[in-house]
């Protein structure tokens, strides 16, 4: 009876110590494969491969290795849905991360929000996903009106008077420029400001350019991601609608750090002004310095904002199992909610409010910058920086091609 | 001012429908079957042209030739692995023929977006151009070189396949398939290597036309789709199986969708020519060239 005790119990410590060997399943839904944005897909797993590697080197999170479980959305609404259930049923995953496009974002969260597991949402701009209100997700990125409050007052202080903006039909790009129209009214009050949404999947923008050739604008805005933005860059270009000595171009998708931007927009590119979320010249904490490093040396790339928000997506879910010294997915949501982090972005802590509903979980004081590039191939630590983080525009700094 | 860029953009664009068009419409002319892989021969073109031209340092007029051999090869690849059976001693395909077609090409274009996808990388890839002038006026139009050469191209390959089709013997072979398989194939005609031979001209067409614009869109792995269902959309409407139908309905597409864009609705261009597709069916069913269907 005695033995059989001590079998038991031996039986039992082995069986805890091979769970606590376990590694830890975390989902990363992004999309690898067209129709969806596998450019951003790419840098988003590149992202949250590094800090991976990162903490495994050093032991894991209490004492277990992480692993990352990737799940293809195709950037379709219902394929991110049916892979957020599969993470969460099939595998276990605590947590998810790595949504990058706000419709499929949109479609996400209402799974982990059924199922009370975190969602932490890498890049998805769209305000919507914010205002759902639910306690599982978590908003580390950017959000629309941030970027278009910022475009705004850019707009304001460059005092033109005539803006179309062209915005990608999505969530995020008619979400962004409804915003954008409205921040004008107040933050450049003067400004003539429309805007027009254009397919993602076109291929032939040359009507709705020529459209502006007969009377161009003071400035163009684009809300798109590639490949269409590219091409509406090259058509706008052909055209000599912008950039142009009358016209300027602003991009507020933040692709110009995108690692196939210049390959496929050449002249088209310089003079783009670009609202960024990363630029060299920003504060960095050591260990964002140390993402920048290990990203450049696997993919002799500079890094882009989607690298740091990516790793800093899977450094929270880290994190607040750390503090939380759990792995049940309500620990870690009520960890995140109410935790002080400090990632490769700089620190911050999650804002609690309701009000307004964007700003529910979500950090608000995202820092971002104003850049132009003035020349062909230029990286974005040689861009013109024209706005850094907090301060205001430079507005003498600005170039237009003669 | 506007009118005349918007016809001679429309007019541009419509030349480089037509040569992704045509070649779907000489299958569909042969087989009676539509080939759901279309657009990936377009696809497989542009990439040809891009990685050769980039990653192996040919000029770029030479690189669209070997695009156009790519093209042509996949083509008669095709037909000869996978189209082969709907005509070739199965009795029983005749029943299962539309089914089997839809079939296999979908999963060939499936197959060929992944693999592109995984061997080369999803992300957009620019074409060389084969002029450096990415501008120029012509007369009150601006042009882009790339754009002016290309419709050049379009219009020669255009011309050449007509009049190959109509003048020579090849040519007559191919209508005579097209009309009846049975008799041609009575009358001394090796049906099947004429069919091998649509096969490797659509490859060829479509390859270029992917060649040509990958300098003015950006090749993807997906980028197939858009020429695919411009090409169905041109196919119906010019009549299925009508080559001339196919260059006339290509123009016409071209056109009005250009005038559309601006002065209706840039955010339903694509779908107003799905919109024509719909009232074609409707109200003309054999389209601007076809023919009603008529048996002996």
């Amino acid at each position: 009876m005695k033995r059989m005790s001590l079998l038991a119990l031996a039986a039992a410590f082995a069986a805890a110590a091979a769970a606590a060997q376990e590694p830890i399943a975390i989902g990363i839904s992004i999309a690898q494969s067209p129709p969806g944005s596998v450019v951003q897909g790419v840098q988003v797993k590149d992202g949250v491969e590094i800090v991976k590697d990162m903490i495994n080197a050093k032991g894991g999170v209490l004492g277990r290795p992480i692993k990352l479980i990737y799940e293809d959305n195709q950037g379709v609404p219902e394929k991110g849905r049916a892979a957020t259930e599969k993470l969460i049923t099939r595998d276990k995953v605590v947590a998810v991360t790595g949504g990058h496009q706000s419709s499929v974002c949109l479609a996400e969260i209402e799974v982990a929000h059924r199922y009370e597991v975190p969602y932490v949402n890498t890049n998805c701009w769209s305000d919507d996903v914010r205002k759902k209100g639910y306690a599982e997700v978590f908003n580390p990125g950017n959000y629309n009106t941030r970027v278009s409050m910022a475009m705004a007052e850019t707009i304001g202080a460059m005092k033109v008077k005539r803006v179309i903006a062209f915005a990608e039909n999505t969530d995020y790009g008619i979400g962004q420029a409804k915003l954008l129209a409205e921040f004008v009214k107040t933050k450049a009050p003067g400004t003539d400001f429309k805007y027009e949404t254009l397919d993602r999947a076109g291929k032939d923008f040359t009507p709705a350019v020529l459209a502006l050739r007969a009377n161009p604008p003071d400035m163009v805005v684009t809300m798109m991601l590639p490949p269409a933005a590219y091409i509406f860059m090259n058509q706008l270009y052909e055209q000599g609608v912008a950039p142009s000595a009358k016209t300027w171009f602003y991009d507020g998708a933040g692709i110009a750090d995108y690692p196939d931007f210049w390959q496929n927009v050449k002249d088209a590119g310089k003079y783009m002004i670009s609202f960024g979320l990363y630029h060299p010249q920003m504060p960095q904490p050591a260990l964002g310095k140390e993402v920048a490093a290990e990203y450049t040396k696997r993919t002799k790339n500079e890094p882009n904002r989607l690298i740091f928000q990516a790793a800093d997506s899977l450094l929270l879910i880290v994190e607040a199992i750390r503090q939380a010294k759990s792995t049940d997915p309500k620990a870690i949501t009520k960890q995140l909610a109410s935790m002080k982090f400090e990632g490769v972005r700089g620190a911050f802590q999650f804002s609690s409010a309701r009000e307004p509903a964007y700003a529910y979980q979500q950090w608000v004081d995202i820092p971002y910058v104003n850049f132009q590039l003035t020349d062909v191939n230029q990286p974005v630590s040689k861009a013109n920086l024209i706005q850094g983080p907090g301060q205001p525009l430079a507005v003498d700094k600005l170039q237009k091609p003669k | 001012m506007l009118a005349l860029d918007l016809l001679v953009n429309g007019l541009v664009f419509g030349l480089f429908y037509a040569l992704m068009a045509v070649g779907l419409a000489m299958i569909f002319g042969v087989l009676k079957v539509v080939n759901f892989a279309h657009g990936e021969f377009y696809m497989v073109g542009a990439y040809t042209y891009v990685l050769v031209a980039t990653r192996l340092g040919v000029p770029p007029w030479l690189a669209l030739p070997m695009a156009a051999v790519a093209g042509a090869a996949l083509g008669a690849l095709v037909e000869r692995l996978l189209m082969r059976p709907l005509y070739a001693g199965y009795g029983s395909w005749s029943i299962m023929k539309d089914e089997y077609a839809v079939v296999v090409t979908f999963g060939l274009s499936l197959l060929l977006i992944n693999v592109v996808d995984k061997v080369v990388g999803p992300y957009p890839f620019r074409g060389p151009p084969l002029i450096e002038t990415s501008r120029f006026a012509l007369g009150p139009v601006m042009m882009n070189g790339q754009k002016l050469i290309a419709a050049g191209i379009s219009i020669a390959l255009l011309t050449g396949l007509a009049l190959f089709i109509k003048r020579s013997l090849w040519g007559r072979q191919i209508q005579a398939v097209a009309q009846n398989r049975l008799g041609a194939s009575l009358a001394g005609i090796d049906a099947t290597r004429t069919t091998a031979l649509i096969f490797a001209i659509s490859g060829l067409l479509a390859a270029l036309a992917g060649a040509l614009l990958a300098p003015l869109i950006n090749p993807s792995p997906d980028v197939g789709a858009f020429p695919a269902i411009k090409s169905y959309v041109i196919v119906v409407l010019g009549g299925m199986g009508s080559i001339w139908g196919a260059m006339v309905a290509a123009l016409l597409l071209g056109v009005l969708e250009s005038f559309f864009a601006v002065y209706v609705s840039y955010d339903y261009r694509d779908a107003f020519g799905l919109l024509i597709l719909i009232l074609v069916l409707i109200f003309r069913p054999q389209g601007l060239a076809g023919e009603k269907g008529r048996e002996v």
